[in-house]
């Protein structure tokens, strides 16, 4: 049998919290934003963010209200530290975390990944679990949402915890770290979305059954985005093998 | 070309399919039901966001429970030595301090029809008060340059003068079982023909910082900013802070308020 397991039922279940979490979170912490969409302080300017004044669509927003906007906000917190917590707790304890954390040589691994995907080398670069492009991103993105929670917690208790509003600069500065972090966060997901659908779909069912074929990874396919989807024994024969050619490397 | 693609295409999801039901991870109904669930989710997640303020029953459960749950945790987390502090950088907003009132002008108390302006401390207090203005302002005076948080998201900064909250209760002398505060105004909604109270917690109402506010960066408060006399604190949101006050009554039980009626949090405190 060649699928083996490949995501602990852990991560799985804290994968897909999350995911509904984060989502839920951002939209309605943009139509919280709405109700306010700038970032002066009343009778100041602020010099950072370039559209001030200006609200994001309501298509992108969840809540309907302010008032509901916020419910959800708070409520849908509690279950994103939950997965948070528990993720991070057994990544530590389970040793998941030697397949995320940089080490020395992932920036050049990363640089090698982008060549790659450019089609300025011919071979997919050996990996482990990830590359080192979804390592990077697996390991920042924690770690940003770590982020956005506490500058979160910053502004929703500016005098409570007056000491963290403080190390975020301020409530001004807490605020715009906090957006700022979730448009980061969001770009990643999303990446992460486009890159799992362009690159690797057999990766959905692992994150939902926790079985991956190894044989249709991409490193085996040596597959870009949209590019060698198939596995090799699925892909259709080459039309006409032109005779006497040299045979055909890029499978091999 | 294009027929030997589907051809793979078919053959791989298959025996995708083949492989897991091997396993025995799967089978072709749950497959279909577990698809069919998601979907019908999914549809509920739409139906969640196409719904405004009510939504579903069960969700509005889901966020008063969370809602009753974060109050425990706020009103854990609530200290009076916790000092809001505005920034030395930050400029007072003056005039672009935004003022908000449920009537349709700035209310002012018609002394001629009401008699003489006072604000009244009652409820479950030892010894009832009347306060005039000229009363309030002779009581040992605060000045604070604080915050003023917004449920909207912005905040400004003002320099108030008033009487401490806490030394309003000192005087009174609120009974043991009082134990939330409700703020009484004279602020008249005419569309749903309420005057505008919020309740709040007796901790909050008693921080150093909360005060009986009547002038604001050196002039006495002015229609806009609820003249005669308003609570003000940086423990709550601007919606908990009631202008144009007539009454402060101590209660045992919680009471609503305007916009804590209208599907805001009770607690809104910062």
């Amino acid at each position: 049998m060649s699928s083996r397991p490949r995501h602990h039922w852990v991560v799985r279940v804290t994968h897909w919290t999350a995911a509904v979490a984060i989502t839920l979170m951002a939209a309605s912490g943009m139509r919280i934003f709405n109700a306010y969409p700038s970032f002066h302080r009343r009778g100041e300017t602020f010099c950072c963010y370039p559209f001030e004044g200006t609200p994001i669509p309501a298509w992108l927003t969840f809540g309907g209200w302010l008032a509901g906007a916020r419910h959800w906000h708070f409520a849908m917190m509690w279950l994103l530290v939950a997965a948070g917590v528990t993720y991070v707790v057994f990544d530590f304890l389970h040793g998941e975390w030697r397949d995320l954390v940089p080490r020395r040589g992932d920036g050049k691994r990363a640089l090698e990944m982008i060549r790659f995907y450019l089609f300025l080398r011919r071979d997919h670069p050996r990996q482990g679990k990830h590359n080192a492009l979804q390592k990077l991103a697996y390991f920042s993105l924690p770690v940003l949402t770590a982020l956005v929670v506490l500058s979160g917690l910053a502004i929703w208790k500016p005098v409570s915890l007056g000491w963290l509003t403080s190390l975020f600069g301020g409530y001004v500065w807490a605020r715009y770290w906090h957006f700022v972090g979730m448009v980061v966060v969001a770009l990643l997901a999303l990446g992460h979305v486009f890159m799992i659908f362009a690159v690797d779909p057999y990766a959905i069912p692992s994150m939902i059954t926790g079985a991956y074929d190894e044989r249709l990874s991409p490193e085996s396919r040596n597959a870009r985005p949209f590019y060698h989807l198939l596995p090799k024994w699925a892909r259709p024969a080459p039309h006409e093998p032109a005779p006497n050619a040299t045979p055909a490397t890029e499978d091999a | 070309m294009s027929r030997d693609l589907t051809r793979a295409a078919a053959r791989l999801v298959d025996g995708t399919v083949a492989r897991l039901e091997a396993r025995g991870a799967i089978d072709r109904r749950r497959f279909l039901a577990q698809g069919t669930a998601s979907l019908a989710a999914l549809l509920a997640g739409g139906a969640l966001a196409a719904c405004d303020s009510q939504g579903p029953a069960s969700a509005q459960r889901l966020l008063r429970f969370a809602e009753r749950r974060n109050e425990g945790v706020e009103r854990w987390l609530m200290r009076h030595t916790a000092m809001d502090h505005a920034r030395a950088s930050a400029v007072n907003a003056g005039g672009h301090f935004p003022s908000y009132h449920v009537a349709k002008i700035a209310p002012t108390w018609d002394a001629t029809a009401r008699g003489p302006w006072s604000l009244e401390i009652a409820g479950l207090v030892q010894r009832p008060q009347r306060f005039t203005l000229d009363q309030l302002v002779h009581l040992p005076q605060t000045q604070q340059r604080v915050n003023h948080y917004c449920v909207e998201g912005w905040n400004a900064v003002a320099t108030f003068w008033g009487v401490r909250m806490r030394e309003i209760a000192r005087l009174a002398g609120p009974l043991p079982q009082a134990q939330y505060v409700d703020f009484e105004s004279f602020d008249h909604d005419p569309q749903s023909n309420v005057d505008f109270h919020e309740c709040w917690d007796l901790e909050s109402a008693l921080h150093p910082q909360t005060l009986v506010v009547y002038a604001k960066d050196g002039e006495y408060l002015n229609a806009a900013y609820g003249a005669p006399a308003r609570v003000h604190s940086p423990v709550k949101l601007g919606y908990k802070n009631a202008k144009y006050l007539t009454r402060i009554v101590f209660r045992a039980e919680r009471n609503g308020g305007y916009w804590s009626d209208m599907g805001y949090e009770w607690y809104g405190g910062t």
